[in-house]
C-alpha cells in the first residue's frame, strides 16, 4: 500500500494542490490515509496538521525508530552514536538522508550516486564515501525493514518475520510511521525542500509526462510467466515481450504517461527498435540507420528515436547483470567496500543471517519459471521497478554528461528487490572437494571410526525379561490412573517406562544420559533455583530485546551453562509445553525461546493444572529420586 | 499404499525386508549443544529423536555406536586449513579478541552461524558420525548407516553457512568414494543443498539431487539449470519447488526422477539427507509434507538395497523433527510403529494429542500438477543426456554399448528407457516398485524377500572379498 501512494503521489504532484488530494483522497492518497485514521484516532489523523506539524511528527517518529533499529544493533555489539558526525565536525541528518536515497530507490538503486547524495544534503562530494558508510551502518537495515514490510503487506503471505529488530516496534508505531514515509514523500516533493536538484527533476518529470515516452524496463520476466509458456500478461493491456529463450528477462515497452492509471502500453516500438538492431547488426554501413549523435546531444532527442531505445535496452541489461553480482558480492563481503566497512560484524552476517531462512531475506526475487505463486506480487513490484526508473532516467537526462562519477557500469540500478538473480555455483579449487580419480584401488578406511559400539550389550547380560513390548509399541489405550492425562499421571507413566527401560539397557541408561532426561533433571536444582530460573525468563523477556542467558550467570553463579541448557529443555520447555497442550492447545510452540508464554509468568501453570489430592506425581518422583542420591 | 488418504507411505510391513542392517550413531551429549536465544537449530532434537527410538524400543533393531569425534585432520580433508584452524580455536570468550573479527566475516561465522559453547565439539561429533556411517558401510557391516547429528549440507569448503560449520555430508562421501566408485545424494531438506553440490559439482563420481523450495529463499542456489560443470556437467540435479508441497506432489517427482536416477547413474552408495524443514508446520520451511510423505523418500530409496547412509538436517520445529526422525529409523529398521506415542521423557513436548504422526496442514499447495510435470520432464531429460554408469575406468567415450558386467554390481541388466512413466502415485508402488534391475537375478522370488536380500548380502560380502 505504501508503495501505491507513494507512485501516485509521485505521479499526481503537480497537478492538484496537495491538500485537496489529501482532503479528495483519492486512489492511493486514501489508503494511507486510511490506515492514519484507524491508527491515531487520538492525534486526530495526519489530514488534519498541516506540513510543520506533519514534519514533526515525521522527525519525531523517525527518531523513534531509529533508535530501535541501532538499539538492536548496540544489542549484538555494535554501537553507533547519534548524531553522525563527519571528519570536519558537521552533523548528518539521519532523517534526510534517508529520504535522500529513499527517494532514489534505496540503498542498491543509489550505489555510484554517493557524491549526489551527499551534494543534496549540502556536503562536498568527497563525502560521498562517508555518507554511503553511514547509511549502511545506520539505515540499511531500516530501508530492508520497510522494503519487508512493503511487500509482505502486498503479498499477504503471512510470512513477515515476527522475531528480530522488528518486533520491538508497537504495530502503531510501526503503521503511523509507515504511512507517514509515504505520505512525506508526496509532500516532500511538493515543498521542494529538498535540493533545487529536486525541483528540476520533477520540472522534468512533468515534461516527461507530457511526452509519450516509451520507456524500456527490465522486468523480472519469471514472475509474469507463471501460466504460461512465453508471453505472460500483466492484465489484458500489457504484453509482455520475452527476450531470452530462457525465460529470464523480458523486455516491455510502456507509455508512461499513463504508467500508473490505465497501464496502456506501446507495443511496436519494442519490436520496432529489436528489427532496429537486427538491420544493424546485419549490416551496419547501411545508411538509412542514420548517425548517432554524440552522447552530449542526447537529450535533444526523443525516446521516439529507435537508437536511444537500444541504449536503454543495452543499458537495462547491463545493469542487471551489475546488479546481480554486486549483491553478490554483497552478500560475501563486498571488497571494493569502504574498508572501514569492517570494523564491525554485523553486516555481512546480516545479509545471511537466519531470517534468511524465513524466506524474507534474499534480496531478489529469483523464482523457477515453473511456479505459479508469484503472479500476485508481480504489479506492484513492477510498478516500483517502473517509477524509480522514471526517476532515474529523468535525473540521468539532467547529469549525464556532467556528472564525473557516472560510471557507465553502475548507470542503470534497480532496486535488488526485484532482480531476477540466480546464484551461481562458484568453480575452482576453494570451493570443490578434492575427489580422487577411480583407480579401482579399494583404500582401508581407518577402524577408529567405528567409535565405540555401545549397543547391543557386549557382556551377553542382555535383559530378555524386561525386553517384553514389542518393537515399535506405543503407550496402551488406557491407563488406570484415577485422572488419565492429568500431569501426575503422565509422570507416573514416565516414570514407570523409565524403570522399564533401565532394566533394559543397563549400563547404556546411563551411557546415553537417559538419567539426564525430562524433567528429572529438576531433581538436581532446589526449588529456589527452579523459581529464580522462572524469573529470570520472566524478567528478561525477548521481547524487549534482552536475553535471559546473558543474565544466567548472576543469577546462578554457581551452575554451568550446560546444566542451565539442560534445565532449559529437560524442564522448562517441557513444563511450559504440558501448560500449553492443556490450557492452550490450539497454541502450541516448542521452539521459540522468544515467545513470551502465559505459563511462564503464571508459574508454569503447573499448579493450576495439578487436580489437588493428587499425590502420584510425588510418589513417582520420590520413588526416581533414589537414583540420584 | 497410498489409500490412506496421505498419499504416501509405508506398505504394510513384511514385504519388504525387514533384515537390513542398521547402524545408528549417536552421540550422547549431543543434545546439550546450544547455539543460543532464539536461535532455531535446536541439537536437542536429536535427543529428542533418539529419546523416541529408544521408547518405541527401535534399538533392538540395530547396532548403536557412539561416534569417533573427528578430528582437525580429519576434517581438512575437505575444509581449507585455515577454517578448519579457526573453527577449533574460536571460542565465545575469544570472541572478545579483535583479531577474530576478520575471521568472524571471512568464515562467515557470526549470527546465522554463531559461536557457541563447544561449536567445534559439536562438529567433530556431527562429522564422525557420518564418516563413521561411511566407513561401516564402507567396510559391508551395514546394509543402511544413520546420524541424526549429520546432515549439515551447507556448510561450503572455507565458509560457514546456514548454521552448518562442517560439511559432514562432504565428509562422509569422500569416505565412501574410498571405496565406492559412483555416490549418489539425495536432498530432501526444504532448503538447497548447495555446500555438497558446490563440493562435487565438477565431479561424475558424486550426483546430487536436491529437492527444494526455490525462490526468494535460502540460500539462493539450486536452480534447475544449474546442472555440474566440467566432468560433473549434469551430474547435479536441482528440484526447485514451490511453498504448500503435499505428500502427493512430492511422490509424483521423487519416485520418477529418483528411480531414474538409479538406473542411469547405478550408484554403488547412496546417502539420503533427511532434513526436517520440509516437513508441515516448520518454523523455516513452506512445505507441508506429513511425516510419511517424508519417509517415503527414504523407504523409496531403501527398496533399492544399496548401501544407503542416512543424515538428519534441518527441522527447527523439534517436536516434529524427532517424530520424523524416529519413523524414519523404524523404515530403515523395517518396522511400522504405532501411532500413540511411548511415555516418554519428552512426551509432553508431543502434546496435545501424543502421536507419533501429524496431519499437515491445508494451506494452499502452490505447485500445480503442470508445473510438477514440467519439472519431471526436463529433469528426466536431462538424466537422458547421461552415459549410463559414468566413471568407469580408462573409458574415454560414453557408454554407448552396455555396461560390461561388474560382478560386484550386480549390473546385469541394461537400464530400460522410460520405466518412470509409472509415476508414483498412480500405481500402487510398494516395494513391488523397486527396480528390476539391481538384484534381478532374485527377483523371482517376490514373496520371500527377507531371502532375497540375504542373497543380495552374499552377494555383497563375495564382491567385497573380490575387490579386496
Amino acid at each position: 500500500m505504501a508503495g501505491w501512494s507513494m507512485l501516485k503521489n509521485g505521479s499526481d504532484v503537480d497537478f492538484g494542490d496537495i491538500s485537496n488530494r489529501i482532503k479528495g483522497g483519492g486512489g492511493g492518497d486514501s489508503c494511507c490515509l486510511d490506515s492514519n485514521h484507524s491508527v491515531r484516532d487520538d492525534s486526530g489523523g495526519v489530514n488534519d496538521t498541516d506540513g510543520v506539524d506533519y514534519e514533526d511528527k515525521l522527525i519525531g517518529l523517525f527518531d523513534q525508530v531509529i533508535k530501535v533499529f541501532l538499539n538492536a544493533a548496540a544489542y549484538r555489539g555494535c554501537s553507533r552514536p547519534i548524531p553522525v558526525l563527519l571528519a570536519d565536525g558537521q552533523s548528518l541528518d539521519l532523517l534526510k538522508l534517508f529520504w535522500v536515497v529513499r527517494e532514489r530507490g534505496g540503498f542498491d538503486m543509489v550505489s555510484g550516486f554517493w557524491s549526489f547524495v551527499a551534494k543534496e544534503l549540502g556536503l562536498s562530494a568527497r563525502f560521498a564515501a562517508p555518507v554511503k558508510l553511514v547509511y549502511f551502518k545506520y539505515l540499511y537495515e531500516l530501508e530492508r525493514w520497510l522494503m519487508r514490510g512493503r511487500r509482505v503487506g502486498r503479498l499477504g503471505n503471512g510470512k513477515y518475520p515476527s522475531g528480530g529488530s522488528l518486533g520491538f516496534l508497537s504495530p502503531e508505531v510501526e503503521t503511523q510511521f509507515r504511512s507517514l514515509l509515504s505520505l512525506g514523500y508526496a509532500q516532500r516533493e511538493k515543498d521542494g525542500r529538498l535540493a533545487s536538484f529536486e525541483c528540476k527533476e520533477n520540472g522534468r518529470s512533468v515534461m516527461s509526462l507530457s511526452d509519450n515516452i516509451a520507456e524500456l524496463r527490465v522486468c523480472n520476466g519469471i514472475e509474469h510467466r507463471s501460466t504460461n509458456d512465453g508471453i505472460s500478461f500483466l492484465d489484458n493491456d500489457e504484453k509482455c515481450y520475452n527476450y531470452d529463450a530462457d525465460g529470464i528477462m523480458i523486455l516491455d515497452s510502456r507509455d508512461s504517461k499513463k504508467e500508473f492509471s490505465s497501464r496502456k502500453r506501446k507495443r511496436e516500438s519494442l519490436s520496432e527498435m529489436l528489427n532496429w538492431v537486427i538491420q544493424v547488426a546485419r549490416c551496419p554501413e547501411d545508411l538509412s540507420i542514420g548517425k548517432i549523435p554524440p552522447v552530449s546531444n542526447w537529450k535533444d532527442h526523443g525516446v521516439e528515436e529507435l537508437w536511444i531505445q537500444a541504449i536503454r535496452a543495452k543499458n537495462a541489461l547491463l545493469h542487471r547483470r551489475h546488479v546481480g553480482s554486486k549483491s553478490v558480492q554483497l552478500l560475501q563481503i563486498n571488497q571494493r567496500m569502504d574498508p572501514s566497512m569492517y570494523e564491525d560484524p554485523c553486516h555481512s552476517t546480516d545479509q545471511s543471517a537466519e531470517r534468511l531462512r524465513c524466506s524474507e531475506r534474499l534480496p531478489t526475487v529469483v523464482k523457477p519459471n515453473l511456479c505459479s505463486c508469484c503472479t500476485s506480487c508481480l504489479t506492484p513490484q513492477g510498478q516500483k521497478i517502473h517509477q524509480t526508473k522514471t526517476k532515474f532516467e529523468s535525473e540521468l537526462k539532467e547529469h549525464e554528461c556532467a556528472a564525473g562519477d557516472l560510471s557507465g557500469a553502475n548507470t542503470y540500478l534497480s532496486p535488488s528487490g526485484d532482480e531476477n538473480f540466480r546464484r551461481y555455483v562458484a568453480i575452482g579449487p576453494r570451493f570443490q572437494a578434492d575427489v580422487p580419480e577411480w583407480t579401482g584401488m579399494v583404500h582401508e578406511s581407518d577402524s577408529k571410526w567405528l567409535g565405540t559400539s555401545v549397543w547391543p550389550l557386549k557382556c551377553g547380560k542382555q535383559n530378555v525379561p524386561a525386553a517384553v513390548d514389542c518393537i515399535g509399541k506405543g503407550r496402551p489405550d488406557i491407563c488406570g490412573c484415577q485422572h488419565p492425562g492429568s500431569v501426575s499421571c503422565i509422570h507416573f507413566h514416565i516414570a514407570e517406562r523409565r524403570m522399564k527401560l533401565k532394566l533394559e539397557l543397563g549400563p547404556v541408561f546411563y551411557h546415553w544420559r537417559f538419567d539426564r532426561m525430562g524433567e528429572e533433571v529438576s531433581l538436581r536444582w532446589t526449588t529456589k533455583e527452579e523459581k529464580r530460573f522462572k524469573d529470570m525468563v520472566r524478567f528478561n523477556p525477548a521481547s524487549l530485546g534482552m536475553c535471559f542467558w546473558d543474565e544466567a550467570h548472576k543469577y546462578f553463579p554457581r551452575k554451568s551453562r550446560d546444566e542451565l541448557v539442560s534445565y532449559y529443555f529437560n524442564v522448562f520447555v517441557a513444563r511450559r509445553r504440558s501448560y500449553q497442550n492443556r490450557v492452550t492447545p490450539k497454541d502450541i510452540d516448542s521452539d521459540d525461546d522468544d515467545s513470551d508464554f502465559g505459563s511462564v509468568s503464571d508459574g508454569y501453570g503447573i499448579e493450576a493444572i495439578t487436580i489437588p489430592g493428587d499425590n502420584v506425581l510425588s510418589c513417582s518422583v520420590n520413588m526416581e529420586c533414589t537414583d540420584f542420591a | 499404499m497410498g489409500d490412506n488418504g496421505s498419499g504416501a507411505s509405508l506398505p504394510s510391513t513384511g514385504t519388504d525386508a525387514k533384515k537390513r542392517r542398521v547402524t545408528y550413531f549417536y552421540e550422547p551429549t549431543i543434545g546439550d549443544y546450544y547455539y543460543g536465544q532464539g536461535h532455531p537449530m535446536k541439537p536437542h532434537r536429536i535427543r529428542m529423536a533418539h529419546n523416541l527410538i529408544v521408547h518405541y524400543a527401535l534399538h533392538r533393531r540395530m547396532e548403536i555406536n557412539r561416534p569417533f569425534p573427528a578430528t582437525p585432520a580429519d576434517i581438512r580433508r575437505f575444509h581449507s586449513d585455515d577454517y578448519v584452524d579457526f573453527l577449533s580455536s574460536v571460542s565465545p570468550e575469544s570472541l572478545a579478541d579483535p583479531s577474530h573479527n576478520r575471521h568472524l566475516k571471512r568464515f562467515n561465522v557470526g549470527e546465522d552461524c554463531p559461536v557457541f559453547d563447544g561449536l567445534f565439539g559439536f562438529c567433530q561429533s556431527s562429522a564422525g558420525g557420518s564418516i563413521g556411517a561411511a566407513v561401516k558401510l564402507n567396510r559391508g557391516d551395514a546394509d543402511i548407516a544413520l546420524n541424526w547429528a549429520g546432515g549439515l549440507h551447507h556448510a561450503k569448503k572455507s565458509e560457514a553457512s546456514g548454521f552448518c560449520y562442517v560439511n559432514d555430508i562432504v565428509l562422509g562421501i569422500l569416505e565412501l568414494l574410498k571405496v565406492h566408485r559412483r555416490v549418489l545424494y539425495v536432498d530432501i531438506d526444504v532448503h538447497h543443498g548447495d555446500g555438497v553440490e558446490e563440493a562435487f559439482y565438477t565431479t561424475d563420481r558424486v550426483m546430487t539431487v536436491s529437492f527444494h523450495k526455490f525462490g526468494d529463499f535460502f540460500p539462493g542456489t539450486g536452480h534447475i539449470k544449474d546442472t555440474g560443470a566440467g566432468v560433473g556437467k549434469d551430474y547435479a540435479l536441482n528440484i526447485p519447488l514451490n511453498d504448500g508441497l503435499d505428500d502427493e506432489s512430492f511422490r509424483g517427482l521423487f519416485r520418477p526422477i529418483m528411480q531414474k536416477v538409479m538406473e542411469i547413474y547405478q550408484p554403488d552408495a547412496v546417502v539420503l539427507q533427511c532434513g526436517a524443514d520440509s516437513l508441515s508446520g516448520d518454523r523455516l520451511g513452506c512445505f507441508n509434507l506429513s511425516v510419511k510423505g517424508h519417509a517415503d523418500c527414504l523407504h523409496f530409496l531403501r527398496s533399492f538395497n544399496v548401501p544407503l547412509m542416512v543424515l538428519g538436517g534441518g527441522g527447527y520445529t523439534i517436536r516434529n523433527v524427532a517424530r520424523c526422525w524416529c519413523y524414519e529409523t523404524a523404515v530403515a529398521v523395517g518396522v511400522e510403529p504405532d501411532n500413540k506415542l511411548p511415555y516418554n521423557e519428552y512426551y509432553e513436548y508431543f502434546g496435545p494429542d501424543y502421536t507419533l504422526h501429524v496431519e499437515p496442514s491445508n494451506v494452499e499447495n502452490l505447485n500445480t500438477a503442470k508445473d510438477m510435470e514440467r519439472i519431471r520432464n526436463i529433469l528426466l531429460e536431462q538424466l537422458s543426456r547421461l552415459p549410463n554408469a559414468p566413471s568407469v575406468p580408462f573409458q574415454t567415450t560414453p557408454a554407448t554399448t552396455e555396461v560390461p558386467e561388474e560382478p560386484e554390481e550386480n549390473m546385469d541388466r541394461r537400464p530400460k528407457p522410460r520405466i518412470w512413466h509409472n509415476e508414483g502415485y498412480e500405481s500402487d508402488a510398494d516395494e513391488d516398485e523397486k527396480p528390476p534391475t539391481r538384484f534381478s537375478n532374485t527377483v523371482n522370488q517376490p514373496v520371500v524377500k527377507e531371502e532375497m536380500r540375504d542373497d543380495g548380502e552374499d552377494d555383497m560380502e563375495e564382491d567385497k572379498k573380490g575387490i579386496l
